[in-house]
């Protein structure tokens, strides 16, 4: 039975270490997004000494959640903002989540098994938040504290922003090793030959 | 009377904005139906959920998503309609328009494929479709905006004369494959026959069909109940984190071709852009869905 949480971030390794899949998240505080590629090699580019961060990344909640940001008098706006696909990183988000020992990733579609053995390294889990949310989760934005890369567009940029009852987000990847995904890949995939065969029983023609 | 620059203009461009500010009403009843019979808890806070935003988006006047894709129009002309100036550059010209001064303001989607730069303005852009309705003195235009989340997993195969049984296992690996990653529950369109370039089309015309509406040949209105129950029994639920409503709809067309046959699958995620008008000599603005 799945299990509903309220967190304030950051969160401790054993906050995120206690969560089991299809536990419901809901999150109050700061997160870090972005959905740009070009955004994700900045900071591999980093990791290796050849660029500065805009902000720290130790230990942060990291949304792959791109935004409608528009700088303003008093600061910057969130127009809107919705996730993107975060197997679009896959490649990258392993290194990512072991240097600066990341405690939530959050986006859609899940990440792959090196993500999940580095997550379950740091203790990190992957939420899943809902795609065509975008009135909801803009709702849920209550600051933005920081922007950061500004030269690249929108949806690119490195946004720090304060989130008051974001979700629920639902469990994707735990910090102990189990990929939902893949378990639901694998199950799906196992489940074929009973599928088919119950096409062919009931097929008319 | 004709149909004017002007007109085609502000109809294309505004049939867009509806499409990302509205999901259509035979996907809400749809999403409403899955509630009452999903089995899983946690996936029935995910379909709460999107009724909730598609709900807030429509009243609030905001996007369901913040991905509006790019610009894709399926444009039938009828062979009774006249027109009075440009036609493309109308489409063109309204969704320049349309960008200027749409609220809240979209992302820049379009994307050039040699250098991944991004604008709103491209190579093709919109993509439009053509086709002739004999008779008719309108034109029928539907806008269905694509983003990336449901349009990379679309697939086509080309087989020698398949059996059904091949047909279908292909479309399943298919859905297997992509993993449900593409926002589901999805509404999953096939094309089965013709060519490579009509075969992909058939299964995105597919995807544009009302739910709730059979096909007229009873081999693929039989296929596409089946195919529906067999993947939903696939288990990835909504937002593929498990759960019994991975799809809504399959909807399947064909054409004749040779032996070589095409399959191709392609998907619209749960929001299911989707608006639709005619627009007559007369000037007069027919609104479908």
């Amino acid at each position: 039975m799945a299990k509903s949480y309220r967190f304030e971030l950051p969160v401790g390794e054993d906050d995120v270490r206690q969560l089991e899949l299809g536990d419901l998240v809901t999150l109050d505080g700061e997160i870090v997004a972005t959905g740009g590629l070009p955004t994700h090699q900045r900071i591999i580019e980093n990791i290796e000494g050849k660029t500065e961060l805009p902000f720290p990344l130790d230990g942060a909640a990291f949304f792959h959640l791109p935004s409608y940001n528009v700088d303003e008098p008093g600061g910057t706006r969130i127009v809107y903002l919705n996730p993107t696909t975060s197997t679009r990183f896959n490649p990258l988000m392993p290194r990512i989540i072991r240097h600066y020992g990341l405690r939530i990733v959050c986006g859609k579609g899940g990440l792959d098994a090196e993500c999940t053995r580095a997550m379950q390294e740091v203790g990190c889990v992957y939420l899943s938040i809902l795609g065509g949310g975008a009135t909801l989760h803009t709702e849920a934005v209550s600051e933005v504290v920081d922007v950061g890369w500004t030269d690249l567009i929108s949806h690119y940029r490195l946004v720090r922003m304060r989130v008051r009852g974001l979700g629920p987000l639902t469990v994707g990847i735990d910090a102990h090793g189990n990929n939902g995904y893949e378990i639901l890949e694998a199950e799906a995939r196992a489940r074929l030959p009973a599928i088919m065969a119950e096409l062919n029983a009931t097929r008319r023609t | 009377m004709a149909i004017t620059y002007d007109a085609v203009k502000d109809l294309t461009a505004r049939l867009y904005e509806w499409s990302l500010k509205r999901i259509p009403d035979d996907t809400k009843l749809a999403l409403d139906t899955a509630m009452s019979t999903e089995t899983n808890e946690s996936a029935r806070q995910v379909l709460k959920m999107m009724r909730r935003s598609a709900d807030l988006a429509e009243n609030t006047d905001r996007f369901v998503c913040s991905d509006s894709g790019v610009p894709v129009y399926f444009i039938k002309i009828g062979s009774g309609a006249r027109f009075e100036g440009d036609i493309k550059r109308a489409i063109r010209d309204g969704f320049a328009h349309l960008v200027e001064t749409i609220d809240p303001p979209l992302l820049k989607h379009v994307t050039n494929p040699l250098s991944q730069e991004r604008g709103y303005a491209g190579k093709d852009m919109p993509i439009v479709s053509w086709d002739v309705i004999d008779g008719a003195d309108y034109i029928d235009i539907t806008c269905a905006p694509k983003a990336l989340g449901s349009g990379r997993w679309a697939d086509l195969e080309i087989f020698s004369f398949p059996s059904l049984e091949e047909i279908e296992t292909y479309i399943l690996e298919v859905i297997v494959g992509s993993a449900a990653q593409q926002c589901p529950p999805v509404v999953i369109g096939v094309g089965i026959g013709g060519t490579f370039d009509h075969c992909a089309k058939l299964a995105k015309m597919a995807t544009l069909r009302p739910m709730g509406s059979t096909n007229p040949e009873p081999v693929l209105a039989d296929m596409e109940g089946r195919l529906l129950k067999a993947v939903n029994k696939m288990g990835f639920g909504p937002m593929g984190t498990g759960g019994d409503t991975t799809a809504l709809a399959v909807h399947i067309d064909y054409a004749s071709g040779h032996g070589f046959t095409p399959v191709a699958v392609c998907f619209n995620c749960w929001i299911n852009r989707r608006t639709r008008a005619r627009l007559y000599n007369d000037g007069r603005v027919e609104r479908i869905e």
